[in-house]
């Protein structure tokens, strides 16, 4: 009996050191300051930015809480239709991620050893250059006077078509956000083909399954674990974006990032970026959600 | 390795106990020769901090940041900062030169009788275009009709930037319409949304920072941008020979002049030295030195001999007397303006 009670009491000490950092850590900068954001979306906006005090001694100044920004926000589409263009725009970025992901994963997993270790580090090897120098290499190569613009430019002339621009254009968005997140899926996917057991395939083949059924009915669904973690890595940082857009974007292409940056610098409306923050929050929760359900209803396979 | 590190660490040490001067300033915004004068003149030095937009300097003024001597904001962050009583009021006693300064830039609305602010140099918001592609394409310059109308715009398709900035671009579409660039009115707004939904199909972007190198480059031939990002895309691209200007141009109908000053924060431990440097930046020459490297406009009346001829002879850089009236200083707007002009430029991104 003693010795029951010890050892669950010495694997509970364990179990709390061993989460206690990153309980700490989702404490402090996740929950506490979604806590405050959601706080300060019923808030009125500071002259100054900031917020404007719960309480004042003056009653002429703004004071206390108000569900105005909800209001605001919904007293027009043209919100909810900037939401609804970023969660296409995430879509897009992530399916091609996918869609280029999948076959180099794969080829990575299978792949003698030795050079496996290699693949994945040039697969991370863009990380060792800064973010936004990637991205201002993408402003000149899109540029009108790359070779790019400039051969495409030229057979769309033989076809009789005007030329296009590619720079500053939702196509170099695009373009960039996936250059940009392309790893994210990559690694994920990786990790996941690596483990799967060859001996599957056989058996499969064994079974009479062509190349094509033993793709679709055992490593695929096999794979799925990785491609939603893939997806979510990409899916929800693209959903916060603002500077790609911002930078490569024509006129038409703001993000629900821009727009939310644009209230806390521009408009210094704190109390309703921080709706804006907490309506795409729950959007992407959502969203998760109904790929979870969905994913446990097909995902009866292997 | 270690000995310059030392060596370092002493100097930094020995400066400190020294007399610092404190100055929260826009990037490339003093020349070194100036701040080197200052400091030989003083027996200080200058300790530099950076900001490169009024909003960002406000906020981390607002989030508690102290021990800024000086402060350089635009216009409308001046009149946030007195009313926020953040500002220390100037002792002119200790500001002889002041009358340095051409009194079209002194008593403005956004700080009466100069109590709190000293004007340093200011920039106007244009057109630039490149010299050659728009002679060749015979488009009038002296109005904003060029970044505005679709007659115009049909040869400039994917030739045009404007800023990305509310303020700016709503007050050039209302100095266009007519309006003053201040003009609060919603209904004169949706008339300037409407015009520039109307030309946005043909503008490439709206950019406030890429715009000077894709001037440069030529890719660009028509920007409503800042007088000093024009006059640097034109000096770049003399000195890469590309055959062509990057001129400015004010329209007729009139633009935003931002006119930044020097104004002394609360938390500053040092105003006696805030002063000696105000009234050093009164002098003439050092005014001057800040104009011929960046191309801003200068408010000193004294300063004008010391200007590089070219500078001093553009009307985009000093304009006029009928140019000047036309210019305007934009007020700051109250939160439900701020809200409603949020809300139009969204729209403006999304039609």
């Amino acid at each position: 009996m003693g010795n029951k009670t010890t050892i669950p009491s010495a694997t509970r000490l364990t179990k709390w050191l061993v989460s206690g950092p990153p309980l700490l850590f989702l404490l402090l900068l996740v929950a506490a300051p979604g806590m405050i954001t959601v706080l300060a979306s019923f808030r009125y906006p500071g002259e100054f930015g900031g917020l404007a005090p719960l309480v004042a001694a003056d009653p002429q100044t703004l004071q206390g809480v108000t569900l105005e920004t909800y209001r605001f926000f919904f007293s027009d589409f043209i919100y909810a239709e900037v939401f609804v263009k970023s969660l296409f725009m995430a879509l897009a970025t992530t399916l091609i991620c996918l869609l280029m992901a999948y076959p180099l994963a794969l080829l990575i997993a299978h792949s003698p050893k030795k050079s496996r270790n290699l693949m994945v580090l040039l697969v991370v090897l863009p990380f060792t250059s800064n973010f936004l120098i990637g991205i201002y290499a993408w402003m000149i190569i899109l540029g009108p006077q790359s070779a790019l613009s400039q051969m495409l430019n030229g057979m769309l002339h033989l076809f009789g078509i005007a030329p296009v621009h590619l720079l500053f254009s939702p196509f170099a968005v695009l373009v960039a956000l996936v250059y940009a997140h392309l790893p994210f899926m990559v690694l994920p996917l990786y990790t996941n083909l690596e483990k799967h057991d060859p001996a599957l395939l056989d058996a499969a083949q064994d079974l009479g399954a062509n190349a094509w059924q033993r793709f679709w009915r055992v490593t695929f669904p096999l794979s799925q674990p990785g491609i939603f973690a893939g997806s979510a890595l990409v899916f929800i940082p693209v959903l916060g974006m603002f500077a790609i857009p911002e930078l490569l974007g024509g006129t038409g292409d703001m993000l629900v990032g821009n727009l939310i940056k644009e209230q806390f610098l521009g408009t210094r409306d704190w109390p309703f970026g921080s709706t804006l923050s907490i309506l795409l929050t729950v959007a992407v929760l959502l969203i998760v959600w109904l790929a979870v359900r969905l994913g446990g209803r097909g995902g009866r396979y292997a | 390795m270690i000995r310059p590190i030392l060596f370092l660490l002493l100097f930094i040490g020995h400066a400190q106990a020294a007399d610092v001067l404190h100055l929260y300033n826009w990037n490339n915004y003093i020349s070194d020769v100036t701040i080197a004068r200052f400091e030989t003149q003083c027996a200080c030095r200058v300790v530099q901090d950076y900001y490169s937009d009024n909003e960002e300097m406000l906020a981390k003024l607002a989030a508690g940041a102290t021990g800024y001597d000086l402060i350089v904001p635009t216009g409308n962050a001046v009149e946030s900062l007195v009313r926020q009583r953040a500002l220390r009021p100037l002792d002119k006693s200790q500001l002889p030169k002041l009358n340095n300064i051409d009194p079209a830039y002194l008593n403005t609305a956004f700080d009466p009788g100069n109590k709190y602010s000293v004007p340093y140099a200011y920039t106007l918001t244009l057109i630039g275009y490149n010299s050659a592609r728009l002679r060749e394409l015979n488009i009038p310059v002296d109005s904003w009709a060029a970044i505005f109308e679709p007659r115009h715009l049909e040869k400039l398709k994917g030739r045009v930037t404007v800023l990305d900035s509310q303020r700016e671009l709503l007050a050039a579409a209302l100095k266009y319409l007519g309006y003053s660039a201040n003009d609060t009115i919603e209904a004169h707004w949706k008339q300037a949304r409407d015009l520039i939904v109307r030309a946005k199909p043909y503008w490439a972007a709206f950019n406030a920072s890429s715009y000077i190198k894709e001037l440069t480059v030529g890719n660009i031939w028509l920007v409503h941008g800042y007088s000093s990002d024009i006059f640097q895309a034109d000096i770049d691209a003399q000195n890469a020979q590309r055959g062509f200007r990057i001129v400015a141009a004010i329209p007729k109908e009139g633009a935003v002049l931002a006119l930044d000053s020097m104004v002394l924060h609360k938390s500053g431990p040092r105003p006696d030295l805030a002063h000696r440097f105000i009234d050093f930046m009164l002098e003439g020459r050092n005014a001057a030195e800040l104009t011929n490297l960046i191309g801003s406009g200068n408010p000193n009346l004294d300063a004008r001999q010391y200007i590089q001829p070219e500078i001093a002879q553009n009307p985009a850089v000093f304009p006029d007397k009928t140019q000047q009236v036309k210019l305007e200083m934009l007020r700051d707007l109250d939160r439900h303006q701020r809200r409603v002009l949020s809300r139009i430029w969204t729209e403006i991104k999304l039609r």
